[in-house]
Parts: C-alpha cells; structure tokens; sequence
C-alpha cells in the first residue's frame, strides 16, 4: 500500500530517494471500507480490531487450560505477563500496585501488539502512529493518576504540587509552577507523543528506505545501472527494521512503566 | 536524505501536520471499544486465571513433594523391616551351620570312637586266636615231640646192641624227618 | 548558495534536540555507573533512569509537536 503511494510519485530515473510530497499520506488511509453510522470502517479502524482480537487470543490460548507443565506459548505468555504484573506494577507502585496490575496489563499487550503491526508483513502500519490510541491511553492514565491522588491525599495532593515543602521558600512559587505544568499538562503530552513520534518516525524510516529500495530495484529495466541505488537504501532498511523491532517492544514498556510511575508518584507523593 | 527533509518541509507548509496531531473520531472510538474488550477480558479471565494456575501448580508440587516424602518414608520403612529379616535370616543360617557342625563332630568322634572300639575287639579277637592257635600248635608240637621221643627212646633202647644197628636207626630217624617235612 | 529552501520549523525542531540530546545521554551514563556500583539496585536505577529519561525527553517533544503545528 505504503509503496504504491510512494511509486506512483516517484520517478527512479532523476531522483535518488523516493519520498512523498506529502508524507502525511503515509499515515493516512481515509477512504471508508463501509460505514456503520457514525463510524468509519477505515484501514486503521479494522486493524485497531484486529489487534484486540489478537490480544484477546493470545490470552485465551495461553490461559484455557490449567497445566502444571506449561507449553512453551504459555510458559512466554505466563512470564510477559508476570513480569508486567510483578515487576512494573507490583516493583513500581508498591504492595498495592496488583490493583492497577489490570489496566497496566492490559495497555502493555494492546500497545504491544499496535506497534509490532509496524513490523509485521502485510500490515506493515503501526496502529499507534495514529494519534488515537497514544492519546487515549495517556489521557486515561493521566485521569487515574488524578483521581488516585485526589482521593488519597486529598487536596494536599494538589498543594504539595504547587506548593512544595521540601523547597526553600523563595522558590517555591517557580518549581510549583514548573511542577504544575510538567504534572498536569506535560505528563499526558509527552506520554502520548513519545509513543506516537517514536513509531512515526519509525514507519517513515521503514517507508522510505524499503520502499525507495524496492521501487529502484524493480525499475532496473527501464534505469539500468542507476537501480544500484536502491540497495544501500534497501540494506540500511533492513537494519532499520531490526532497530524497529526493538522500538516497538521497548515504547510499549515504557508507557507501561511511565504509566506505573505516575500513579505511584500520586499514592506516595513525598518520594 | 534531503529529499525526505523537502517532503517533511512541504507537508508542513501545507499545515495539514496538525491533523496528524488530532485523533480521528472513529480511531478514537475504534481504540475505546478494543481497550475497554481487552481490559474486560485482561481483568476477568487472563489475571484471575494466572493466579489460578500459579495457585494449581504450587500446590501440585507441594503435593507431589508430600506423597514423595511419604513414599521415602515408606521405602525407608520397608528397607528397615528387610534388613531386620535379612539378619535374622543370617542369624539363623548362622546357627543351623552351628548345630550341623556340632552334630557332625559328635557324629564323628561317636564313629571314630566306634570305629576305635571296633578295631581294637578285632585286633583283641585276632590276637586271642592267633594265641589260641599257638598254643594249639605248641601243644601238637609237644603231643608230638613227646610222641617222638619216646619212639625214639624205644628205638634207642631196642637198638643198643649193634653199632650198625644204631648208624641205621638214625639214619632211619632222619629219612623220617625228612618224610615228615 | 543563492537561495534557501525549507520551513523555520526544522531548525526550530533541531535546536529542540539538542538540549534532550545531551540531556539523555547524562542520565543514562550516570544511570549505567549507577547499576555497575551497586548492581543490586539495578532495578530502582532503570526505573529512575526512565523517568529522568521522560522528563528530560519532554522537551524535544514539545518541539517535534510544535514543528507539526507551525
């Protein structure tokens, strides 16, 4: 799909990369498949089903039956999910971080598996360079931390922000300033933009490359020599997918646990 | 690469970046809907269910670990009890050999003292008769030489007279001793 | 040259980068000497180096945002 776009904008006889005029084309696939109501059955809404799908399955085959022995499937899906459950929520919260064990689970995996989309064959198309789910999620974890720290400390929650003790007096004014805002307002911004820019950049990069190589390769017939091009840009993709890899694993944990952090900086506020 | 910076710049002139920016209304709703399934399924089934399991296999290998330490002592047991029976096989064998071998001495001096006894009554027995005939013979040989002395005498005393007569009778004498022989 | 082409926007975007760019790489070398010193902290020094990470990351976000807004 992505190759098309860049293809049919793209002449391999002058040019030596192959980019879009406009890259947001890359990210966009706004032509409805069909429409119930108000949705739209675009490309990114089936695949945002797909990956609830595949996350659902991944768990129902993991945990149907009880074995003493696991399968090695579920032996893996049993130590992802310890480790979200014991070391993120548990190791970052605190004792009682098990309550929020759900909800941090349950983002790991559906972050996990829209930004492996960007890596997978066919797809190709990391369901978290949209907007929606990045901000979703970090809006929701910005309303729990919120919440949890009403309710918990009450409204010392909001003045030991914009207030602060353990700062001398004279500058408390500006770091409860610079606090309010990094709290309230910084916090969900970047946590949805890191996700998003990470795998933005990471599609494009692959895009480009990939596709670029492939367009110069194909095009042999009709360049000659100069489809020589497309390889350095089709290894260094290559390289790039690799790196992605390692992206897309590494974004969803860190959501994960900078979710886990905010809660637990509104449960224990003085640390 | 500068080709992709024209494209970024180009897209950036055309301000349509923010929208990138912006969810869309389906997406937004579309992701709602998945998150809230997968957090429904995460919470009632994947997390209970884990702890299940855990909770299942722990208590399978303390279980397995008890029915193990009771089939050790069992064995244990077991081993005991056959060592206890071993010995006293042992022991027993032990004195069977004993008795066998006490018995087999008695036996033994028993027939060597017999087989003493016996010897000795034969020799006894052989000696008596080998006496008995001795003296049956001495007395023969008396009866005889008795019987021969006085045919010699007799001889002597009818033969006085003639000095031939007597060369004869003792030449006669010993022709008979030689007959006799 | 006689003439520059491209938007204010990617400089402005560079020069958002810089800063985060040194930034992160001091929070990670400190975070690194932290865990070889005393590696059964390990994991309290990943999760702080994480969140020194996101702090200072902030910055060159704004400005990857900003580049898309203007």
């Amino acid at each position: 799909m992505d190759p098309l776009i860049l293809a049919s904008e793209c002449d391999p006889a002058k040019e030596i990369i192959c980019a879009p005029t406009n890259v947001i084309e890359l990210f966009q696939f706004d032509e409805a498949l069909f429409s119930i109501g108000p949705m739209d059955f675009t490309r990114t809404v089936i695949l945002t089903f797909l990956a609830m799908f595949i996350v659902i399955g991944l768990l129902y085959f993991a945990f149907r039956t009880p074995r003493v022995v696991p399968t090695k499937f579920g032996a893996a899906m049993e130590s992802l999910v310890l480790f979200v459950r014991d070391d993120v929520a548990k190791g970052t919260i605190g004792p009682d971080g098990i309550k929020y064990a759900p909800y941090l689970l349950s983002m790991f995996l559906f972050i996990l598996v829209a930004n492996l989309f960007e890596v997978t064959p066919f797809i190709n198309f990391p369901l978290t360079s949209r907007m929606a789910i990045p901000l979703f999620l970090a809006v929701l974890t910005w309303v729990i931390f919120v919440f949890v720290g009403f309710k918990k400390n009450g409204i010392s929650y909001l003045t030991g922000i914009i207030w602060p003790k353990s700062v001398p007096v004279a500058l408390r004014w500006l770091v409860g300033l610079i606090e309010f805002f990094s709290t309230f307002l910084l916090r969900p911004i970047t946590l949805a933009v890191r996700l998003f820019a990470n795998l933005v950049a990471g599609h494009l990069m692959l895009t480009l490359l990939l596709g670029s190589g492939w367009i110069f390769m194909s095009a042999i017939g009709d360049i000659g020599i100069r489809s020589i091009i497309g390889l350095p840009w089709f290894v260094f993709g290559l390289g790039i997918f690799v790196f992605e890899l390692v992206v897309a694993v590494l974004q969803a944990y860190i959501f994960t646990l900078l979710s886990a952090v905010y809660i637990q900086t509104s449960v224990h506020p003085e640390h | 690469m500068f080709e992709l910076f024209y494209a970024l710049e180009e897209a950036a002139e055309e301000s349509s970046g923010i929208d990138l920016l912006l969810p869309e209304t389906s997406e937004l709703i579309a992701g709602i809907l998945a998150f809230s399934i997968i957090f429904l399924v995460v919470w009632k089934f994947a997390l209970p269910k884990l702890s299940q399991i855990l909770e299942a296999r722990q208590q399978a290998i303390t279980g397995q670990l008890t029915e193990a330490e009771s089939a050790k002592k069992e064995a244990e047991s077991l081993l005991d009890d056959y060592k206890e029976q071993v010995a006293g096989a042992r022991k027993e064998a032990n004195q069977i050999v004993d008795d066998a071998r006490q018995s087999g001495e008695a036996l033994r001096t028993d027939i060597v003292a017999k087989a003493d006894a016996e010897a000795a009554e034969i020799a006894e027995k052989a000696r008596k008769e080998a006496s008995a005939e001795r003296e049956r013979a001495a007395s023969r040989i008396r009866d005889e030489v008795a019987a021969l002395s006085l045919d010699v005498a007799q001889k002597v005393v009818a033969g006085t007279v003639d000095e031939g007569a007597q060369r004869d009778l003792v030449a006669r004498y010993i022709d008979d001793l030689g007959g006799m022989g | 040259m006689e003439e520059i082409k491209g938007a204010i926007a990617l400089i402005g975007y560079g020069l958002a980068a810089i800063g985060p760019g040194i930034g992160i790489g001091i929070v990670v070398g400190n975070a690194i000497q932290a865990m070889a010193r005393q590696p059964e902290a390990a994991g309290l020094a990943r999760t702080t180096m994480f969140l020194g990470i996101a702090f200072t990351e902030a910055l060159a976000l704004i400005g990857f945002v900003l580049f898309f807004i203007a």
